[in-house]
């Protein structure tokens, strides 16, 4: 709960500014874009009349005299019984958006509420919140949290007095809604069901979200009640859409943020060219490092976010080297990532709040709401993923209205290079859609099972939209649920909710185990269709940077057992996808070709593996991987030309690869972000469409022809030559990506050509059609040219 | 390097216990099938084995089940073992007051599963009290689901506001999944506020580490000595039932039955028993770490001295 009323000026407004203009006037060069957002003026609405009187004295004991017009609005909403979504920059409080209509409830008639956050830190956030200010206006009110950490002689008095159970998706999947029984006071007085971040729940882990909801619905359904729903969001494209895909019901949106804003400069940081034929650039990792430490030293409280753990523990570690060589004094620098004990990060959300930290580096553990007071400045090493994750993390500095500093330095991933050429995309309202597929057959079976579990189904019952006989029928063959009837009811010894992971596909992970001295140790988890790529047996496997080598992989038994090594190379696998046309769904033109979608078989092969010399990356070796191929149905969007246009374009058919090969990849980049999609979600290949051949790249810019025993062939030596870009959702089924896509596939054509078009370098580079090695004078046309023609040809001018 | 399309084929063969690939349609744009598909279709999709196919009913089938069906799908079994009821039972083995014999109501189920919630029924429930001609058992069975909701009632009926359940880890499992069961049903939890004596604390108290286990089995074997003959372990109940419930013999089923009955006569040994070791240690106080050895011959209250 943030205090609404405009505090005055702190006496530092100036210095991230100054940084600002010092930075723009110093590294110009570096800079492709300067966002400046203009301090805003509050609007704000009195306390409703109807707000209770304690509640209103408890706000005010906390600094709260008013409410911002958002809040207000989303009283009003939620007074007139409607499910509402609230989309608003971070730091606008929108925990007060639920929590006067949860609390007024809960007071006045023993309404209860369940709260879902993303992760247990958020959770227990929020229960203090709730207490601190219960115990500020006496309301009586009773908050907790219920995940996996709650102590069993807790669970009982939670599921009974609760009034706001604060808890997170799985554990409402596997440890309250089987249980439900047990919960019957609670479900019997539920009134609101609030779901914070709900940005996060796209994709997989969204899909199963809006099942889990179903069967959140029907068991209300069962105890009488029909809660309310309230949905916080960052800001995305669509989150009235991606609301209602949730919840299955209407949502008034609330979008128009009543907070004031203290100003805020963000730039866009492109580390320089080091050699501009290979477009080789400085690494960001040390952009940041110095970016974060000329604004620790000009007295910001700063924000460093890294992609990955190592990178964390790498930046801390340069930061503490200039700030914390004393050991007398108080660590000024503070690292922050999952995998910390709670304990541990519990005390450094402390020393942060309490202004005793100076800078912390951090994973995507603090881009959500956890309060660690205010801070100054926040710089992204590597773009998040998404521009709405994006601005919810340069969004974390100026909670206090003061003028902030954001940086976004760009890593060498197309993804980077493509969005920090592009600001309109950080300027402009989010592009960005939430997507989820709640009718995806391999989740619903899933969902349907625990539901039948929870309670019989009667026939002609709906699941959501979805009509689920058929599911109960093939559930009852394999006699898990029996019909008698009119119901189907479970019969089966098992506990299926235990068997669905909210997070991940359904086979479950690898567990990778370490038996250097004899030990049996797992040390790390890869999740399913990423194990044939980092535990085929001699990969090299590295956990905190400590390598391991695979000795054996038990692929049934998912587990692959790994030894210390000191090798001093790492590996890479070799791998290539095959892709063929089952269905055509729609076909639209794309130029002077066409652009498709429908349903296609993908065969995924890891051939063998290469190893990397550390530093020098040169190639040392090959090795062989002997493993199942990875097949599914999926749905895909693809490009082609016609054989005329084709053979009009380009002199040889290597010359069509090389342009075909850099278009997917540029492509690919364009779509993620049209999607939101993560680049595991979201794959792309060259291919044949009759998957009689696959094309990849050789690593150096030339495309190779692999025939279907993954034999690399000329590409004189086939018949019919028909290329095609796919991109394709890398999950069973799909996950809803590929359909949007071809929808949008004009604008996204045309900005992959902008891409590369506009990219600096001479023959092509990873951040626009992917690497080419440094001989360009061999090429009489460049890989990067040639895709241009792909492009080119597929954009309708 | 790149090994064989044969060598390949022959691991993924090989993997196949676990298949991975899961290939379905796609779906349109708004997250939905394009079609509604059969089973079958669903099964291709889903890359599902289709089930065995069920193993045809060869002749004659033994269906029998003992009893009487007191409403559809639910049958009455009763038995009587002419053991009377102690005179006395002192409940300081439970750190309560005496137990007045006529209130106990003894009972245990037999469930569909181990998993616990929401999921799992008790199919068969047993009770078992003393009366003026000894032990009288009788057993609930459920041959239809649609049965459940009249068992639940005839259950609520053997209770009296005064009852005093006695169970062996009913505590725990046995009522809670009862409890369970009555919410579901949308009935009152007529176990509410019964007094219960869950036998399978003082069994520990008195016995941890004397025997390899505490379970009832083990604890009717070594100390009542009751050894029972062709006993089906509880494991096997849920596949009994089901086997049962699928149209199939009901030979397993019926050993079921009989081994259900016989934990609900066991119990009524197990609280005399119990209670009068408690008794007795309490006069040998002091003598700590007694190893209590299979107590012999002790099967009617009238055999035990007094």
């Amino acid at each position: 709960m943030n205090a609404t009323a405009p505090l005055p000026p702190p006496p530092d407004t100036g210095k991230a500014a100054a940084l600002a203009a010092r930075l723009q006037r110093k590294y110009a060069d570096r800079i492709t874009g300067v966002i400046t957002q203009p301090a805003a003026p509050g609007r704000y609405a009195a306390f409703p009349d109807d707000l209770p009187l304690a509640l209103r004295e408890a706000l005010a004991s906390r600094g709260i005299h008013q409410l911002y017009s958002h809040q207000a609005e989303a009283w009003r909403a939620a007074a007139r019984g409607e499910h509402l979504v609230v989309a608003t920059p971070t730091a606008s409080g929108k925990s007060l958006c639920y929590t006067l209509p949860v609390v007024a409830a809960a007071m006045a008639r023993h309404a209860k509420a369940l709260y879902l956050f993303p992760t247990k830190a958020l959770a227990q956030d929020q229960v203090t919140e709730l207490v601190e200010l219960s115990r500020a206006g006496e309301l009586g009110i009773r908050a907790a949290t219920f995940d996996g950490d709650t102590p069993g002689d807790q669970r009982r008095a939670i599921r009974i007095n609760g009034d706001i159970v604060v808890s997170n998706p799985d554990m409402l999947h596997q440890g309250i809604l089987p249980h439900h029984t047990k919960w019957a006071r609670f479900f019997e007085g539920l009134r609101f069901v609030v779901v914070d971040e709900i940005h996060t729940y796209r994709g997989v882990f969204g899909s199963h979200l809006a099942n889990v909801i179903r069967r959140l619905q029907r068991i209300c359904a069962f105890y009488g009640t029909r809660p309310q729903f309230i949905l916080c969001s960052a800001t995305i494209g669509n989150p009235e859409a991606h609301a209602e895909a949730l919840i299955g019901a209407p949502v008034t949106a609330i979008t128009q943020s009543g907070a004031p804003s203290g100003g805020r400069c963000v730039l866009l940081w492109n580390p320089p060219i080091v050699n501009p034929d290979l477009g080789l650039r400085a690494s960001a990792r040390s952009q940041s490092n110095r970016i974060a430490r000329l604004a620790i030293r000009a007295g910001l409280k700063t924000l460093v976010f890294a992609r990955s753990r190592t990178l964390v523990e790498v930046l801390t570690k340069y930061l503490k080297d200039v700030f914390d060589h004393d050991p007398r004094k108080p660590a000024r620098i503070r690292a922050y990532r999952g995998g910390y004990l709670p304990t541990e990060r519990r005390a450094s959300e402390r020393a942060m709040r309490a202004g005793q930290v100076d800078g912390i580096v951090a994973t995507s553990a603090l881009e959500l709401g956890v309060d660690i007071g205010a801070l100054d400045a926040v710089v992204l090493n590597g773009y998040p993923g998404s521009v709405a994750a994006s601005w919810q993390r340069i969004g974390r500095a100026g909670r206090r209205q003061q003028a902030s500093l954001g940086v976004m330095v760009a890593t060498s991933d197309p993804l980077d290079q493509y969005l920090i050429r592009h600001p309109e995309f950080f300027s402009h309202a989010s592009p960005e859609q939430a997507r989820i597929a709640p009718d995806q057959p391999v989740i619903l079976l899933d969902h349907i099972r625990c539901a039948a579990f929870e309670l019989p189904f009667t026939i002609g019952e709906r699941f959501g939209a979805v009509d689920p006989t058929v599911y109960l029928q093939l559930l009852a063959e394999d006699g898990v649920v029996y019909r008698e009837g009119e119901r189907f009811e479970w019969i089966d010894d098992s506990y299926p909710a235990n068997a669905v992971t909210l997070r991940s596909v359904a086979d479950g992970n690898f567990v990778v185990v370490d038996r250097t001295d004899g030990r049996q140790t797992i040390i790390a988890e890869v999740d399913f269709s990423s194990a044939p790529l980092m535990l085929y047996e001699g990969a090299i496997h590295m956990v905190q940077s400590t390598p391991y080598q695979v000795e054996r992989l038990d692929w049934d038994g998912r587990k692959a057992f790994v030894r210390r090594t000191h090798a001093d190379y790492y590996t890479d696998a070799i791998d290539y996808t095959r892709l063929k046309v089952l269905d055509e769904f729609a076909t639209c033109m794309a130029g002077t070709g066409a652009c498709q979608h429908g349903e296609v078989h993908v065969v995924r092969r890891v051939a063998g593996y290469k190893k990397i010399r550390y530093y020098s990356h040169e190639n040392i070796g090959y090795g062989p991987v002997h493993l199942p191929d990875q097949e599914m149905h999926t749905s895909a969007v693809w490009w082609r030309l016609p054989q005329a246009v084709l053979d009009g374009l380009f002199a040889s058919r290597q010359d069509a690869l090389d342009g075909f090969l850099g278009a997917a990849y540029a492509l690919h980049a364009v779509a993620r972000v049209a999607v939101m999609a993560d680049s595991a979600d979201l794959q792309r290949a060259v291919g044949s469409a009759d998957g009689a051949w696959s094309a990849n790249g050789d690593g150096s810019g030339r495309g190779q022809l692999r025939a279907l025993d993954g034999q690399v062939l000329p590409a004189a030596a086939i018949g019919q030559f028909t290329p095609a870009v796919y991109l394709y959702d890398n999950y069973p089924g799909g996950v809803g990506l590929s359909e949007p896509l071809w929808q949008r596939q004009a604008e996204l054509v045309a900005h992959a050509l902008a891409l590369v078009r506009a990219c600096g370098c001479r023959a092509g580079c990873p951040a626009c059609v992917g690497p080419v090695l440094d001989d360009s004078i061999a090429y009489a046309v460049s890989p990067k040219a040639h895709a241009v023609r792909v492009l080119a040809a597929w954009h309708a001018s | 390097m790149t090994p064989t399309l044969a060598q390949l084929q022959a691991l993924h063969a090989q993997a196949g216990a676990r298949p991975r690939a899961l290939p379905v349609p796609p779906l349109d744009a708004m997250g939905r099938s394009p079609r509604q598909p059969d089973v079958h279709t669903l099964r291709q999709w889903l890359r599902l084995r289709d089930p065995a196919p069920a193993t045809p009913a060869s002749g004659a089938v033994d269906r029998s089940l003992p009893g009487t069906e007191i409403a559809p799908g639910l049958r009455l079994i009763e038995a009587r073992l002419p053991s009377p009821a102690p005179s006395r039972i002192a409940g300081a083995f439970d750190r309560r007051d005496a137990i007045d014999t006529h209130r106990v109501l003894f009972f245990d189920t037999e469930t569909t599963g181990l998993a616990g919630g929401t999921g799992t029924r008790a199919f068969l429930v047993a009770a078992s009290a003393w009366n003026q001609q000894g032990l009288h058992i009788r057993q609930l069975l459920m041959t239809t689901l649609a049965a459940e909701s009249a068992l639940l009632g005839e259950f609520a009926r053997w209770l009296a506001p005064d009852t005093i359940l006695v169970s062996y880890n009913g505590k725990s499992y046995d009522a809670p999944l009862l409890r369970t069961r009555y919410r579901l049903a949308r009935r009152a939890d007529p176990l509410a506020g019964l007094a219960h004596v869950d036998l399978l604390y003082p069994t520990r108290r008195q016995y941890r580490g004397a025997f390899a286990n505490c379970r009832l089995a083990t604890i009717e074997r070594e100390v009542l000595n009751i050894v029972r003959a062709d006993d089906l372990p509880g494991s096997a109940a849920p596949a009994a039932w089901k086997t049962y419930l699928h149209g199939r013999a009901s030979t397993s089923l019926k050993r079921v039955l009989a081994h259900n009955q016989q934990d609900v006569a066991t119990l009524a040994q197990l609280l005399p028993h119990l209670s009068t070791h408690a008794a007795t240690q309490a006069t040998r106080k002091g003598k700590v770490g007694t190893r209590l050895g299979p107590v012999a011959a002790i099967t009617t209250s009238a055999e035990r001295p007094s």
